[in-house]
Order: C-alpha cells, then structure tokens, then sequence
C-alpha cells in the first residue's frame, strides 16, 4: 500500500476527528475484522444458553467499532474519544454473568479505564499545549526538536514577548489571551519543554499501559479474563489490549523515535511484565486465568521488542528487526489468543468450570479441540516452524544487535536471560495446559467427557481456520510474515528497509528458541509436576495445588485500600469535618459574640439607671408590712351583707320564699376589694417612690445646670 | 413598542404568577386543574417563543442591534433597565429552552401533591424574575431581581410544608439575604467608582481606572465580599449549605431551580461583576483573583467529595452541582476571553446534564418512591428510558468525550493553561494556581465517575443479579409517562449533540469572551 488514505472530520466532538489508512492500519482493521467473526460465529453457539442476547451483540459490534476506530485514528485526540468508547462498552462484557465474581471484575476493569483514561487525557492535555496540535505526524518532528534542544511552538510563542507584570495586569493580556484560543501559550510549570514532554509522554503511558496489561496495571487482566464470555475474552486479550501498544508505539516509535532513555523505560517495564506475567500463569489452576496472566507476558514481549527499537535508533543502529519482531508478535499474539480463549471457551460452555483438577482430560476424544489448542500452543510457546518462533527470534536478534552495538552489556546479558527464561516458563505453562486437558485422564468423569461434543460444526470450521493460520505462517514466513511486517513497519517511523534478511531457520537463531524449549521442558518437569503438584487423596494420582498466597494480590493488598479506603477516607473525612463544624461554629459564634453585644447595647441606658439604684439610690427596706386588708374584708363584708338582704326583700316582695331562700348565688364581692384595695396601694407606693425619684433626677439636673452655668460664668 | 418587547417575558409570567396565585382556590376541581396546566404551559411556551424571537432579533441580519429599555430611574444617573448583549442571550436562551419542558414534567410529578395552584403560580413567577436576571442591563438592575428571586423561590422549598422543609426554606433565606447584602456592598462600591455615574454594564469593566487606581485594595477587597455574596447562590463554599438541604424541595423545583435558575444566576451576576462591572483589567493577576480562585477550587474539591460520601440520591447530585457550579466560577476567575468563553460553555452543558440527572431521579422517585443510591438495585433495566438518560448525563458529568461535558472542562483547562503560562511568565505571583486547577479538576473527575458510576452500575448491574431482592420486589416497576420522558429525552439529545458539534456554541461563547475578557 504505498499512499494512505486519510479521512477528516473537522470540528466534530469539538476538536474534529482525522482518520488515516495506512500500512500498519490495515494490517490491524483485518485482523479486527478476522477476529470479530471469528468469535461472532463462535460466540452463536456460546450465547446460547445465556438470556440477554440483544445486550450482548448490541456492545460486540459497539466495541468492533471502538476498537477499529483507535486504530484508524490519525490524531491523538480521535484515539482517545474511541479508546474511551472502547473500555466502556467492552466493561459491559465483563459484567455480562452479572455473579457476585464477575461484577467485582468489572468493576477493576473500569477503575482501571476510567483512571487511565482520566491521566491519560491529562497527557494529551499537556502534549497540546506544549505543541498546539493532537496530529501523530506532526507531532513526531516537534518532538524531535524540542528533544534535540529546539523549542516548542507553544513554549516560545510568549518567551519573545516582554511580557511584564503590567501586560498581564493591563488589558494588553487580553490580547493575547484571545490569540492564544488558536494560538499557543507555552506553560511555565515544567522547567523546560522537555521536562513537559516527557511529564505529558509518561502520562499517557499509564493511560495506554493500563489497556494494554503493563505492569503494574495489569490487575484487571487476570481478574477480568475470566469472568467475560470466552469470546469476549479472546477479543479482549487480543485486540483490546493492542489498542494499548498502539498508544505506546505511537509514544515510543513516533515520539520518542530515538530516544534512548524512553527506550530503556519500554524495554525494562516489558522484561518486567514479561517475567511477572509468566510467573503468574505458571502458577495459576485456572485455565482462562492462565491464559490472561499469560497474554501479560506477551505484551511484556511487545513491549520489549518496542523499546529495543527505540535503542537501536538511539544508538545509530539500523532498528527493523526489533520494529518487525514488535509488530509480527502483535499480530501473532491476537491470533493465538484467539484460538486459545475458544479453546477455553469450549471448554466452559460444555462443563461450566475452568479449574484445572475439574477439567482435567476432557480433550481426551476430542481431536479438532486438541488440534487447535496445539497449535496455539506451539505458536505462543515460540516452537520452530509456528509463528511464534519468528516474531520471539527477531526481538531476540535485536536484543543481541544492540548488545553488539555496545549499550551496556551486562545489564542486556541479563535481559538475554530473562527473555529465553520467560520463552521457557511460556512453554512450561501451555505444556502444563495441554497435559492437563488433553493428557491426563479425570478420575471420576472421564467417560462422561468423553461422550460430550466439545463444539458443533460451526464453531468447529472457524476455530480451525484460525488455527491453521499459525503453522502456515511459521512454515511461509518470508512469504507470509515479512510481508506483513513490511507493510507495518511504515507506522514504527520505520528502519526503511528490512534490515538484513534474516535467516529464521539458521543454526544461530534456533538456539535461542532451543534453549528455552529447554528450559521449559526442565520448569514443567520440576517445577510444576514436582513442586506445583499433590497427590491427590483416594486415586493416588496427582492434582493441581494453587501454591500462590492468596494475600499477595497487587489489588487488594494496595490499590484497592488506598483507593477505597484512604483516599476517600482522609479527604471524606477533611471534608465531613468542615462541613459538621467550621460553618456551624462559625455562625455559633457569630450569634453568640452579636447577641451578647446586642443586649448589652438595648441594656445600657437600662443598666445606669439599676446601677444608680442599687448604690447611690438604693432604698431602705420597708418595714415588713403586714397585709392584713382589714379595711376591705369589712367594707366587702358589709357591703355582700347589704346586697343579700336587697334581694331577699325584692324576692318577698314578690311572694315566692322557696325561691327567696335557694337564690342566694351572689359573688361575694370580698376579693374585688382586696384586689382594689392593693392596686390603690401599690399605685400609690410607685407614685410616691416615681415622684421622689423624679425628684431626684431633677434635682441632679438642676445641680449639673447649676455647676454648667457656674462654670460658664467663671470662664467668661 | 419595539423595546417593550424587552419587558414583556419579565413581567407577563410574575404577573400571570400573581393572578393565579390570587385565584387558586378556584382551581380545585378536574376540569379546572386541566384548564390551568394547560393555562401555564400556554403561558411559558409563549414566554419562550417570545424570547427566542428578541434573541433571533439580537443576532439578526441587519448586524444585532442591542435593545435596551429604561424602567425607571432611581435617581440621577441611577437607572433600572433592561438591556440584551450576547453575555445575557446565552442565560435567557438557556432558561427559555429549559423553563416550558420542566413545566412539562412538573404536571406530570405534582400529580399527586397538595397546592399545586400556588405550586405553579410562584414557579411561573420565577420565569420572569430569571429572565429580568438575564435581560438586566445594569449592575442595580441585576441586584433588585436577585433579590426578587430569593423571595419567590422561597415559597417553593417550602412546598412540602414539612418540618424539614420549614428548616430547609429558612436556612436558604437566610444564606440568600445574607449574601445579597454583600453583593449590594460591592453595588455601592462600583457605582462609586463608575466611569459612567450609573451601573451600567460595560464589556471589560466600568471603572474608572484613575481614581479606583487609588482605591485598589479597597475596591478589591469589596470586588471579594460581593464575589462571595453572589457565590451564596451559586453554591460557594463556605455559603454552600443551603444547597443539599434545598432538595427537600419537589424535584422540579431542584432540578430546574437548583441545578439551572437560581444557581446559574448566581454564576452569571459573578461572570457580571467581573467581566462586565469591575473589570478583568483592573483585577487580572490581583491576590482578589487567586482567592477567589482559591475558593472555587476548594469548592471543586470540598464538593465531590462529599458527593461520593453521600448516599441520598438527590443530595447527591446537589453536592455534584456545588462542585460543577464552581467550575464555572473558576472559568470567572482565570479571567481572560478563554476563561469567560470556558465559562459559559460549562454554564450551559451543566444545566442540560445536571437537569438531566435531577430529572431521572425525580422520575425515578415518582414511579417507585426509591430515594436512596442503594435502593436502586436492577432498575436499569426496568426503566430503560430513564436510565439510557441518566447515562447520558452521568457520561457527559464525568468528561467523557462525545458528551458536553468533556468540551466545557476541555475548554476550562485549556483556559487555566494559557492564562497560569502568561502570568507565570509574567513574573505574577501565585500564577501557578490556575495549574493547580487542572490537577483538581482530574481529582473531581476521578470522584465524579466513582458516584455517578456506582448508581449505573447498581442500576443497570446489581450484586446477585437475579437473586437480589431489591430486584426481585422491583418487577412492576415501568417507565413514568411521555410528560416526563420527552423532556429527558430532549435533555439527552442536546447533550450528546453539543458534544458532537460544539463548534457554533463555542464560537458563540469566544466571541463574548473576547468582547469582554
């Protein structure tokens, strides 16, 4: 394919969308394609015993569009809209079981989205301001420049300016600042541009590492493998996880091209990852948690192979043979991951378990389902004449190429080892798998296996197609692989030409793979038969034990307590206090200082007048006055007397006695006296004290008038 | 006549508030409670239509002629008047397109509670008084109908007629009062120092530079307490108490009232003093700014949290809306074109997703009387409308792009980038703090997936599946009816199209920045 074809939406989704086919574009949207049916056949039959079918389908195809939409992408900004769409759509995948298991999976898989898409986003965020631009192409030169020591667009559009104090303060800023919506103002918070880019690059790392199983964020992939229908699985492992190494290879080969400190970041992460994920799957017992921890391996391979590119260009090598091999165990990686993950899939849709000791020999009879695994087997395992074996020899050449170069040599010895070490626990582990499948012989329900159909044809004929590819390619690899690589090789910012041409099959290059056949071979025999196994109780054969403590797990045992509990905790609780009693004691203490002073305001004039009373004014205690009333009960007394007899005389008057003598129901009018009698007292006591107390008052007036006027007087 | 125009969307709904209020025992029966929902909606369609009609006049082919009308003059110079700029045409837009689809589904909510009469009288009151807020033209002008807001929205938190809602209501009257006092502080102050004699608002400040000059830190000093007077509506912390007790209130009144009218108006009398009364030139790169600065980033990060603690649903979102609203105050204070034009971006895509949310929950409310997060189990799918909805909005509320969301906190970064690198390589001190908002404004979008994820996932993914017996009791459970659903459809469908072609709004929004940045 020799012109790209490039497709642009602009403005759409605020920053406009740019599309790009190119070679290594392709290569990605078939695959994408291939692997889509593939498990669209396989996932007819898979499905077919769960309810929710519309659902299902309706997020296939969702993520099918995702996923083809990252890899077309052209600008970053694109990527990221569709890497967004992707991880959401696929979470649903994860939680489609919807058991207790699978929603605590899905749940990691979108803590670990959405936290690397936010950090990833901030990234691009910095790379945007430092550059003014999202586009990879341009992107790749700016950065070069301003890593040779030039600046940045963005970074030198205001050293230039005198910008003082005042054009900030002043309108002058104003401006600018309107410019600057199209133009670029570089920022001051990093110390140099380069400090910028590297700062936006490592962020964005973490974004694209976390799809891709990067350790450490690889937590989601064992957990999430499992628990996804396997077809779901397989895309995930396969391609979701590639849109990842997209984004690094962009950072790494278009970016970074040849920058040998990023180079040494990519290619230790990837021995990291690679050996850790090995190791967790050597231990593992469960067939699709095996095979998760084991795609982790892979992409540790990939990512090796990327940052060995990255070197060689640093050290003025010619860097193709790591570019190929990167791309050619991308491209080899999902096709064997597929396979696999069917395989597996076949396995659980029959018997609905994926412990190791529970399915033990139930390939047994089954020979389209041992044929395909084989040869996933074979190839992920790097045996001569698979796939594998090409793409794990290149990246082992151009570890060896840059060891020639110079760079460091023991540190590269070292990776040497690791590399054909991880080739080894790799075969160990999937000689584990297919022993345990297709060899060893379940000690209760073998016979029942045996009588189960693994898949019908459907399924069958597909699996198969996909399976055979991996021998063909192996045996064909200079007219099948070299092909494909070169057509990838444009998008690596490319070597140009194919390097030497590399003799897959020479004595040199079989060793390695030979080596770590060998060790495989020893791992599997002591390792696991020896140390990974127990004998089992009543058959006296062997089962698998998981030797691996269960409090050593990376997720719980710190993202998910530091990310449940103290984070959430320490700033909950921040808050919580705030909230609870700065506010409240604040105004408590507001109403207490004002209503304090506010009453002793309304007091005041209130206070002098006691204050007098109780010390210059105050007045002797009245002699206790009994009170006796004596006047009032007489007069009351007389007077209910008087009234009584009034009546009595109207009412003989009148000539009825009867009633004259019960008709006595008068109030006593007594307590209405008394009651006069007091008020006249205490009217006439407030009188007298008022009046002496104007009386006072007065007087004090007449004094002060007195002393002003004599004061008047004397000054005149 | 023609400017009269301008007058008639205020005062038509608070005098048609009245008139009902008058007569609401009237409406007691059937026949008459259909004549008057469909009085209402009449009445608000109308408004709308007739405000859309002055805003196609604003941005008419005969080059935009800005109208303005003088009420009365208080004295002097002193004037109370209407005047429509760009800055005012995006509120009243916004509360045009929002108001007759939020009665829609008032009709449908209220269905069963007491006193709708005065219920709709006071809400079609509100209509007018938030139009005056966007039509103002002067700084007085503004702060009389800020004021009138206060009082007729208070009757509508007190609706419930609850002990809590008596609690609630004072609290918010109380908090309102408050903060206008200190806005009109800064009324005075502004007017003392006005270029012009009178409050008008000018792009780019009415001061008068030379003698506010001598005056600076007392001016700013005022410019802060009148910040945070305005900032009591719009949620500001330490005045953002009121707000999550406010939704006791129904949830027409939270949502389009606390999540968009009152709320927005607080941030628009702050884009107001700001960008139109004090100015950027006199404030830009002041200690005035980065505190006040400060503040709304405290109040980004003091609200998200709490909404992740909170386990009442509307609360909740009223937490996330003191987070959201400060967003929009910190676009306020970066002031420059970018921060204004971020400002008034994130304005409108949070009253549409906002909206949205509050909607679904009421709708969720209404249909199975559920209020709290973890009551929520299986709902998705047995309301699937509502929940598609609420994704929408729960999307765009995180910044995912696509959505509205994402373009408004785009925007405020890139706003908060460009001003911190023009001040810092101007020597300003503290010009690192716009940085520091970018780093909280990924803190708050962190917090804000994990308490808008946790009700999706439980909705749509709950524990046990099947088995739960949330689920289980929650068969019966349906979709509430098309008053409630069109609304939160056409909320949906704004959302998603201002994310997938931002272009005219936000060069709307830039073109109001650079007047008055």
């Amino acid at each position: 394919m020799k012109e790209a074809i490039e497709f642009m939406i602009p403005g759409f989704c605020g920053m406009g969308m740019h599309f790009k086919l190119d070679g290594f574009r392709l290569v990605y949207v078939c695959i994408a394609v291939f692997m889509w049916t593939v498990s669209g056949v396989f996932s007819r039959e898979y499905m077919a015993h769960y309810k929710h079918h519309g659902r299902y389908y309706s997020f296939f195809w969702a993520t099918f569009g995702a996923t083809v939409g990252v890899f077309l992408s052209a600008d970053l900004y694109t990527t990221f809209i569709f890497f967004e769409i992707m991880s959401f759509t696929s979470y649903v995948w994860v939680a489609f079981d919807e058991r207790r298991e699978s929603l605590r999976a899905a749940e990691t898989y979108l803590a670990v989205a959405v936290i690397g898409g936010m950090v990833m986003l901030m990234g691009l965020f910095l790379l945007y301001d430092l550059f003014g631009t999202l586009e990879m192409d341009k992107l790749g030169g700016m950065a070069g420049a301003v890593l040779a020591g030039g600046e940045a667009p963005g970074w030198t559009a205001f050293q230039g300016v005198e910008a003082g104090r005042e054009a900030v303060s002043q309108g002058a800023a104003a401006g600018a600042g309107l410019q600057a919506s199209g133009a670029w103002a570089g920022s001051r918070i990093f110390s140099s541009p380069v400090t910028q880019l590297y700062t936006a690059a490592a962020l964005m790392l973490f974004g694209f590492g976390a799809k891709a199983g990067c350790v450490p964020l690889h937590i989601w992939l064992p957990k999430a493998h499992p628990e996804a229908p396997a077809p779901a699985s397989a895309l995930l492992s396969g391609i979701l996880t590639k849109a990842g190494v997209f984004g690094i290879i962009f950072l790494s080969c278009v970016l970074f091209e040849a920058d040998g400190a990023w180079g040494q970041l990519i290619a230790v992460l990837g021995l990291v990852t690679m050996f850790l994920g090995a190791f967790l799957a050597v231990f593992s017992v469960n067939l699709k948690r095996t095979l998760a921890c084991s795609s982790v391996s892979q992409i540790g391979f990939i990512l090796t192979g990327i940052g060995m590119s990255c070197l060689l260009k640093n050290a003025g090598e010619d860097n193709s043979l790591a570019v190929r091999g990167a791309f050619l165990h991308m491209v080899n990686h999902s096709l064997f991951k597929l396979v696999l993950f069917l395989c597996a899939g076949a396995v659980f849709m029959n018997l609905h378990q994926l412990n190791l000791n529970d399915i033990r020999g139930f390939g047994r009879k089954k020979p389209a389902l041992k044929f395909c695994f084989l040869m996933g087997a074979l190839g992920i395992g790097g045996i001569p004449l698979w796939s594998g074996y090409i793409s794990k020899t290149l990246i082992h050449e151009s570890i060896v190429e840059y060891m020639k170069a110079g760079g460091g040599s023991v540190f590269w010895k070292g990776a040497e080892w690791v590399f054909l070490f991880t080739g080894g626990m790799t075969v160990a582990y999937m000689l584990k798998l297919f022993a345990a499948l297709f060899v060893e012989v379940h000690p209760e329900r073998q016979a029942e296996f045996d009588a189960k159909p693994a898949m019908n044809r459907a399924s069958k004929a597909v699996l198969t197609a996909a399976a055979v590819i991996l021998p063909v390619f192996g045996m064909t690899a200079h007219l099948t692989m070299d092909r494909i690589a070169d057509m990838g090789q444009g998008f690596f910012g490319g070597g140009g030409g194919h390097g030497h041409v590399v003799s897959y099959f020479s004595l040199e290059n079989l060793k390695g793979g030979l080596i770590s056949i060998g060790i495989g071979i020893f791992l599997y025999v002591v390792v696991i038969r020896g140390l990974l196994m127990e004998k089992e109780e009543g058959t006296g054969g062997k089962r698998y034990a998981d030797r691996w403590p269960s409090w050593l797990d990376l997720e719980n045992l710190v993202y998910r307590p530091v990310l449940q509990t103290a984070l959430p905790g320490v700033c909950g609780a921040v808050f919580g206090f705030l909230d609870k009693y700065l506010v409240s004691v604040a105004v408590t203490v507001f109403l207490t200082v004002s209503t304090v002073a506010g009453r002793c305001a309304d007091q005041a004039v209130d206070g002098i007048v006691r204050l007098a009373r109780a010390t210059t004014h105050s007045q002797k205690p009245e002699p206790k006055h009994h009170d006796s009333n004596q006047a009032a009960y007489v007069l009351g007394h007389m007077a209910d007397k008087l009234a009584a007899f009034g009546d009595r005389i109207r009412r003989l008057a009148k000539g009825n006695k009867k009633k004259a003598e019960a008709g006595t129901g008068r109030v006593s009018v007594i307590p209405e006296f008394v009651r006069r009698e007091q008020e006249l007292k205490v009217t006439g006591k407030l009188v007298e004290e008022s009046f002496s107390f104007g009386l006072m008052l007065f007087s004090i007036g007449l004094c002060l008038t007195l002393g002003y006027l004599l004061v008047v007087f004397l000054i005149w | 006549m023609n400017r009269l125009y301008l007058a008639l969307p205020v005062f038509l709904p608070i005098f048609c508030g009245c008139v009902l209020l008058a007569f609401r025992d009237r409406f007691s029966g059937k026949r008459e409670e259909r004549l008057m929902n469909l009085g209402v909606e009449g009445l608000v369609v109308f408004n709308s239509l007739m405000i859309f009609m002055i805003l196609a006049k604003l941005y008419g082919e005969d080059g935009g002629e800005t109208m303005q009308f003088t009420l009365f003059r208080l004295f002097g110079n002193l004037t109370v008047m209407f005047k429509l700029d760009r800055m005012g045409s995006v509120f009243a837009g916004l509360i045009a397109f929002l108001w007759p689809l939020a009665t829609l589904y008032a009709f449908d909510y209220m269905k069963d509670e007491p006193r709708r009469p005065a219920f709709f009288a006071y809400y079609t009151m509100t209509y007018g008084v938030t139009a005056g807020i966007a039509f103002s033209g002067s700084l007085i002008t503004l702060y009389l109908f800020y004021e009138l807001l206060t009082l007729v929205t208070f009757p509508l938190v007190l609706h419930p007629l609850s002990r809590e809602a008596a609690h609630a209501s004072r609290k918010y009257l109380y908090y309102s009062l408050g903060g206008a006092a200190f806005a009109f502080l800064g009324l005075v102050l502004v007017l003392g120092f006005s270029a012009t004699g009178n409050t008008e608002f000018l792009a780019g400040g009415m001061l008068n530079l030379e003698t506010a000059g001598a005056y600076k830190n007392v001016l700013l000093t005022f410019y802060v307490l009148a910040f945070f007077g305005f900032g009591v509506k719009a949620a500001l912390f330490p005045c953002h108490g009121w707000l999550p007790k406010a939704t006791v209130a129904p949830t027409p009144v939270t949502a389009l009232l606390h999540a968009v009218a009152v709320v927005k108006s607080g941030a628009f009398a702050i884009l107001r003093l700001t960008y139109f009364s004090f100015g950027t030139g006199f404030l830009r790169g002041t200690w005035a700014q980065w505190a006040v600065m400060a503040a709304a980033l405290f109040t980004i990060l003091y609200g998200s949290t709490m909404a992740v603690r909170e386990v009442h649903w509307k609360r909740r979102l009223a937490y996330s809306t003191i987070s959201n609203l400060s967003y929009i105050l910190f676009g306020a204070a970066i002031m420059s074109p970018l921060g204004l034009a971020a400002a008034l971006c994130h304005m409108t895509a949070h009253a549409f997703m906002k909206i949205c949310g509050f909607f679904c929950a009421g709708a969720v409310m209404h249909q199975t009387g559920k209020t709290h997060i973890y009551e929520l189990d299986g709902l998705g799918r047995r309301m699937p409308v509502t929940f598609a909805c609420l994704t929408v909005s729960s999307f765009s509320l995180m910044g995912i792009p696509l959505f509205a969301g994402f373009i408004s906190k785009w925007n405020l970064c890139q706003a908060a980038f460009a001003y911190a690198g023009q001040a810092v390589s101007a020597g300003v001190s503290g010009g690192w703090i716009p940085y520091m908002g970018v780093a909280v404004i990924l803190y708050s979008a962190l917090m804000t997936s994990v308490y808008m994820l946790t009700v999706l996932v439980r909705a749509y993914f709950p524990k046990d599946g099947e088995f739960n017996p949330l689920v289980r009791a929650g068969r019966e459970f349906r979709d509430p009816g098309w008053k409630m659903l069109l609304p939160l459809i056409i909320f949906a469908a704004v959302i998603l199209a201002i994310g997938l072609h931002s272009a005219p709004f936000m060069r709307l929004f830039l073109s109001i920045g650079g007047e008055a940045g």
